[in-house]
């Protein structure tokens, strides 16, 4: 058993290392949330790019992607990329939402489903 | 056919989508468990971009960090990755060809994920206490808590799976029946609870 234990102590090592950055990063995002002087769309900025990296370490080191066939490694996040683009399309339309429900319509034209024009 | 070459179709056969190859270079079980996980996270990713909607249509959101304690959910998350490197260096080991340890890895790994399981149920305990509902919260609007108890709720479920998985591959080791593969399968699915746990972590926790 002695070869085998020392077979992948270099992979040990390598995990060990992630996981200690792995805890920094989360540690780091846990300040950056009550960082309330950081303006808003930095420290969101700065979230979404610490969850990323720290997805990227899971990803290449403890599920292997470092080392697999670039084919899978496009497959495990093209759909996860369209989604995001998907988000993009229609997360403009919650910006101009109202909780009123009222269609809101720039067109002159337009006549409200229930038959009713919109005045401008 | 007759529009394709013979060169053409032996450039065909002879290429990783000639059939007989693995064009992912995985085992089936892998692959399809890979095909698995896009497939949830996919589902996750729904959850997660219906939270954000709700989010940004309400008029109001409760500030989470006030109403969760933070020194719990980052117990949590420390836990949650500490199990998911000790399970990486179990599939290191099963790789190797060494059940004793694989199966010491997998049993710290089931502890860190029943840990976890154990602090979302008092999270949960806590919550409803206080007098949340799927409809109804002390904080807000309804959908905060009800994006909180179905996203948290689907997730401990994942964990509550992966644990039974887990338990099911140690079992195995410590019987010496186990494979690698079915090793590195239940990481791959365990890994990925790690993964959604980050990014509730992220948006529904610190945002």
């Amino acid at each position: 058993m002695t070869s085998h234990e020392h077979a992948h102590p270099h992979g040990y090592r390598q995990y060990f290392l992630t996981w200690v950055w792995l805890l920094v990063m989360t540690l780091t995002a846990l300040a950056i949330g009550y960082f309330h002087f950081l303006p808003p769309t930095v420290k969101s900025l700065a979230i979404i790019g610490i969850t990323l990296a720290k997805i990227f370490l899971i990803g290449s080191i403890f599920m292997h992607l470092k080392t697999e066939r670039v084919n899978l490694v496009m497959l495990t996040f093209t759909p996860l990329l369209l989604s995001v683009i998907l988000f993009f399309f229609t997360f403009g339309e919650t910006m101009t939402s109202d909780p009123t429900h009222q269609i809101h319509n720039q067109s002159p034209n337009f006549v409200m489903p229930t038959g009713e024009v919109k005045e401008h | 056919m007759e529009s394709t070459s013979l060169a053409e179709q032996e450039r065909v056969l002879a290429s990783d989508w000639g059939g007989g190859k693995s064009p992912f270079g995985t085992s089936w079980s892998k692959f399809m468990m890979w095909i698995f996980l896009i497939s949830d996270a996919l589902t996750f990713a729904g959850f997660l971009i219906a939270y954000g909607f709700m989010r940004q249509v309400a008029p109001a959101w409760p500030v989470q960090m006030e109403v969760f304690s933070p020194v719990l959910i980052t117990f949590m998350t420390f836990v949650l990755i500490s199990s998911s490197a000790v399970m990486a260096m179990a599939v290191s080991a099963a790789r190797a060809g060494n059940p004793k340890d694989a199966t010491k890895f997998l049993a710290a790994t089931i502890f860190g994920g029943a840990i976890f399981l154990g602090c979302q149920a008092y999270e949960w305990w806590h919550f409803i206490s206080e007098g949340a509902t799927l409809t109804h919260n002390p904080w807000g609007v309804p959908q905060f808590a009800a994006a909180f108890f179905v996203i948290t709720g689907f997730h401990g479920f994942h964990v509550f799976s992966g644990l039974t998985i887990l338990a099911i591959v140690a079992l195995r080791a410590a019987m010496g029946k186990y494979s690698a593969d079915s090793v590195e399968n239940a990481g791959l699915y365990w890994h990925f609870v790690d993964v959604v746990w980050v990014f509730v972590f992220a948006f529904f926790y610190l945002f």
